[in-house]
């Protein structure tokens, strides 16, 4: 049940970004504004369930998951499926390693700063 | 393929920086001060305000193929925090898999209709 609960987490959350978010900010509609506009729109209420209740159960102690995960796989495959396959998966690559070697470097980073914050001192 | 150039990719690897840095430092606080409702504003402020670099004006360059989200950046980048910051990997590998699986089904019944 708690794996069927992330299933549906990550996939609702990944659906609703990777088909609303683009219609939003087209410029058709409001442009870039109206993609500010569709972060409030989606990832609001999708962390609210997935995140702040819960629907994305995670074992007491275990690392993090964010629903972002899913939200990024659902745009990968969504892409795959609609295009050509692994071709359009191998294309995209070099953007995923880059992206994931920024944010572990990122995540690092941020986890040894904000330990050093909680030290106190004057802010 | 569009990385030719080292300062396009140095300026992806930024991209994938900032997202979970400031999610890690940021999001917490915002629940802890305003409740579920800090969440929102994270949601827009955070989310909303890196998508624009990010995305909107393009900060991270797509090498082409599937369209790589930052979210890849949240998901990795939280990973690495939570582990650093004393989580368990391997309680999460669970999770991990329940996203590659919902990925897949999301996106295959994404791509029945778009």
């Amino acid at each position: 049940m708690k794996f069927i609960r992330g299933v549906l987490g990550y996939m609702i959350a990944g659906m609703i970004v990777m088909s609303v978010w683009g219609p939003f900010a087209s410029l058709e509609s409001l442009g870039i504004i109206g993609g500010w506009l569709a972060a409030f729109a989606i990832i609001g209420p999708m962390w609210f369930m997935n995140h702040f209740l819960g629907l994305i159960h995670h074992e007491e102690g275990s690392s993090f998951v964010d629903m972002g995960l899913g939200i990024a796989l659902v745009g990968i495959f969504r892409d795959v499926f609609l295009f050509e396959g692994v071709a359009t998966f191998m294309a995209a690559v070099p953007t995923m390693l880059l992206v994931s070697l920024g944010a572990a470097l990122g995540g690092f980073t941020a986890a040894k700063v904000s330990a050093d914050m909680a030290k106190g001192g004057k802010a | 393929m569009t990385f030719p150039t080292l300062p396009l990719m140095v300026a992806t690897v930024f991209g994938g920086f900032l997202f979970p840095f400031l999610i890690w430092l940021l999001w917490g606080k915002l629940v802890e001060n305003f409740g579920p409702f800090g969440g929102w504003m994270a949601a827009l402020f955070i989310v909303g305000t890196t998508w624009t670099i990010n995305h909107g004006v393009g900060l991270i360059t797509q090498s082409g193929g599937a369209w790589v989200d930052m979210g890849l950046a949240a998901g990795v980048g939280l990973l690495v925090a939570s582990t650093v910051s004393g989580g368990k990997f391997g309680k999460a590998v669970p999770n991990i898999l329940a996203a590659i699986v919902g990925g897949v089904l999301g996106g295959l019944i994404l791509s029945f209709f778009l």
